[in-house]
């Protein structure tokens, strides 16, 4: 049974309980964890969905009792990490002000300057800065 | 460079990296440290060429059923000269529907978009066919297929759709002309073409 709402509750239960400090997926790992354990019912059962679309989800909830319930968990956790990871990477400049202002004043924005400040000074910084960063994949 | 080496993943990705002017086009490149090093050589930017352009370009070389030559095309020669990657995306045959076992390698292209280091870029996300079949249905194949994967990119894997632009160029940018039905011609090019905008300026320094 693809037990979406019962993994999306242990998700939430292990975010609450202090899985903060764990890292987030690459965005690489997430899809390749969807492919691996929903692939095959893709291929078998929505063939005709995209990822993306929308109704590639729907159409493996549709699904339920055919498609295997690692593959509900595994969903269920990438879009996690992806949507924590989105969060870190639009949150990182604000969070990090302090510390940008403390290490990196005057560094001129873009192509990574300020980050590579950051991490060279990531002795310093603030634990909230450098949770940010690794949660944004940019450690 | 430190930052880049942590790029390498254990991501087994088939990608050809080409820096632009490169002359071996179909390097192949197996991290994601490629694609960054790939998207990140802006050097030949060239305002002219818009995703409107190249489609232009294209539908003009089927309307008029141009000859294919054994050189590249004049399409294939001006993206030549931009940052790019190239990477194979699995599709079903005849559709755009992105297999599964490519799901991996949008997440990695997301990956390089959403480092500091391209963030502030825009993409044209190019979509190619061999020859086999017709021409025309190449084309919108083609377009087809660069859409899905700008679909997936914006809402899977949160880019930001004010940065990506889809174009199919079907049969008409060919990777090896003198092997039109080659295999190694269906692939999918992403360039780099410019920035999103100016960056802010730095954070003053704290007035002691």
């Amino acid at each position: 049974m693809f037990r979406f709402a019962f993994a999306s509750a242990a998700l939430l239960l292990s975010v609450m309980t202090g899985a903060a400090s764990a890292q987030t997926m690459s965005y690489a790992e997430a899809g390749a964890l969807i492919a691996k354990s929903c692939g095959p019912s893709i291929e078998r059962f929505c063939a005709k969905d995209n990822l993306g679309s929308g109704d590639l989800y729907q159409c493996l909830q549709k699904r339920g009792n055919q498609v295997p319930d690692q593959c509900g968990a595994d969903y269920q956790n990438a879009l996690a990490s992806i949507a924590k990871r989105v969060a870190a990477q639009r949150d990182a400049f604000r969070i990090c002000e302090p510390s940008i202002r403390e290490f990196c004043a005057g560094v001129q924005p873009g192509d990574a300057r300020l980050l590579d400040c950051l991490l060279t000074a990531s002795k310093v910084v603030a634990p909230t800065c450098k949770q940010v960063l690794l949660d944004a994949g940019w450690q | 460079m430190t930052r880049m080496t942590r790029f390498v993943g254990g991501l087994a990705l088939v990608a050809a990296l080409s820096a632009p002017l490169a002359v071996a086009q179909a390097q192949t490149a197996t991290s994601d440290r490629q694609i960054m090093q790939g998207l990140s050589a802006v050097v030949n930017d060239d305002p002219s060429l818009t995703a409107q352009v190249l489609r232009q370009m294209a539908q003009n070389a089927v309307d008029k059923n141009l000859p294919l030559t054994l050189d590249k095309s004049e399409i294939a020669k001006r993206l030549d000269k931009l940052a790019q990657i190239t990477v194979q995306i699995q599709f079903a045959l005849g559709s755009a529907i992105i297999r599964p076992e490519s799901y991996g390698t949008l997440g990695a292209i997301a990956d390089a978009m959403h480092h500091p280091i391209l963030l502030n870029y825009r993409f044209i996300v190019v979509g190619n066919t061999d020859t086999t079949g017709t021409r025309a249905v190449n084309l919108k194949l083609s377009q087809q297929r660069a859409d899905a994967i700008v679909r997936a990119l914006v809402t899977v894997f949160d880019v930001s759709p004010d940065r990506l632009e889809a174009v199919g160029l079907g049969q008409e940018a060919l990777q090896v002309p003198s092997k039109p039905q080659d295999p190694i011609n269906r692939r999918v090019q992403i360039f780099t073409i410019g920035t999103v905008g100016a960056m802010p300026k730095p954070v003053p320094t704290n007035a002691p």
